[in-house]
């Protein structure tokens, strides 16, 4: 059996320097990433981290920081049951069209018995769709009660 | 082994209503469909086909199920040549309420044999129109105004 890849692609009437500055700023991410909070200096090698009400969910080490056109880190989810024991890797390239950007966020690199593929297979949907909102109507997008429900329950399901 | 497949899921600040108009009026699809049209009158078991701006037929098929506004299944055949030789695929729509302003969109098409081209295509075209569709029901314009490769 192949290793698992998630390709999720979406177009965003924008910049790809705006895009690129949402994905890596602190309140930006706190307000489209439901509350999850980045953390980095962005320098290939240092630690990136994502903080919800102060509890630490995700970390990783940058792996690749190219502004505005590549970003990618491990990513190792610290939240019930994953508690950073399954690490992967996330890939975010920005192309710029027109008088929009393309955005492609490939996640792959899984451990062949990783349970983390249906939580983000999930959750990047949400996020990308609320980064979309975000960047184009200009407001903290959709409040998502649903979005911990759906997590645990993908969280059950794996 | 399953069958060759592509699932897509996007989170629209909209009504089911109007998720559902957005996919299948003419007005709607004009725009974020890339100046297609349907041509059904979406009973199910009824033939229906995506239609060019110029007459020239994208898709055909038959639907297969209609529960407006919750779910849309299609057979679908694309008319390329290169895209016809893979055969039939089935695409479903399904429309989920998740909060009071905001619907969970989810599309997926599952090839009915094996083959690679048509599910690479519909990988390309899908994220486009659905980024449109997000974008004209949210804010009133659209995301990608001309096509692109």
């Amino acid at each position: 059996m192949s290793k698992p890849t998630f390709v999720y692609v979406t177009y965003i009437a924008s910049t790809p320097e705006k895009v690129f500055k949402a994905l890596t700023d602190t309140e930006a991410t706190a307000k489209f990433w439901f509350g999850n909070a980045v953390t980095s200096d962005w320098k290939v090698g240092s630690p990136v981290t994502f903080h919800r009400e102060g509890k630490l969910i995700l970390s990783g080490k940058v792996i690749e920081h190219d502004a505005s056109r590549r970003l990618s880190y491990t990513f190792t989810p610290h939240h019930e049951p994953h508690n950073g024991s399954d690490t992967s890797r996330v890939v975010m390239d920005l192309e710029q069209q027109k008088g929009q950007v393309k955005l492609t966020v490939t996640h792959d690199g899984f451990a062949p018995d990783s349970t983390v593929f249906a939580g983000i297979s999930n959750g990047w949907p949400l996020v990308l769709s609320n980064l979309k909102s975000y960047l184009e109507t200009g407001t903290t997008p959709l409040y998502a009660p649903w979005y911990e429900e759906a997590a645990q329950r993908a969280t059950a399901e794996a | 082994m399953s069958k060759p497949s592509f699932v897509y899921v996007t989170y629209i600040r909209s009504s089911a209503d109007k998720v559902w108009s957005a996919l299948t009026s003419p007005e709607y699809t004009a725009k974020t469909w890339f100046g297609t049209h349907h041509e059904t009158d979406w009973q199910a078991g009824s033939p229906w086909r995506l239609v060019f701006p110029d007459g020239r037929v994208a898709d055909s098929g038959e639907i297969v199920e209609i529960d407006r506004p919750r779910r849309l299944v299609l057979k679908w055949l694309n008319e390329k040549p290169e895209l016809k030789a893979e055969g039939w695929s089935r695409c479903t729509i399904e429309i989920e309420p998740v909060a009071d302003d905001a619907v969970k969109l989810t599309v997926t098409h599952q090839l009915d044999g094996e083959g690679t081209k048509f599910i690479a295509a519909v990988s390309g075209g899908w994220p486009r129109i659905l980024s449109n569709v997000k974008s004209l029901l949210e804010t009133g314009e659209l995301v990608l105004k001309e096509k692109v490769s």
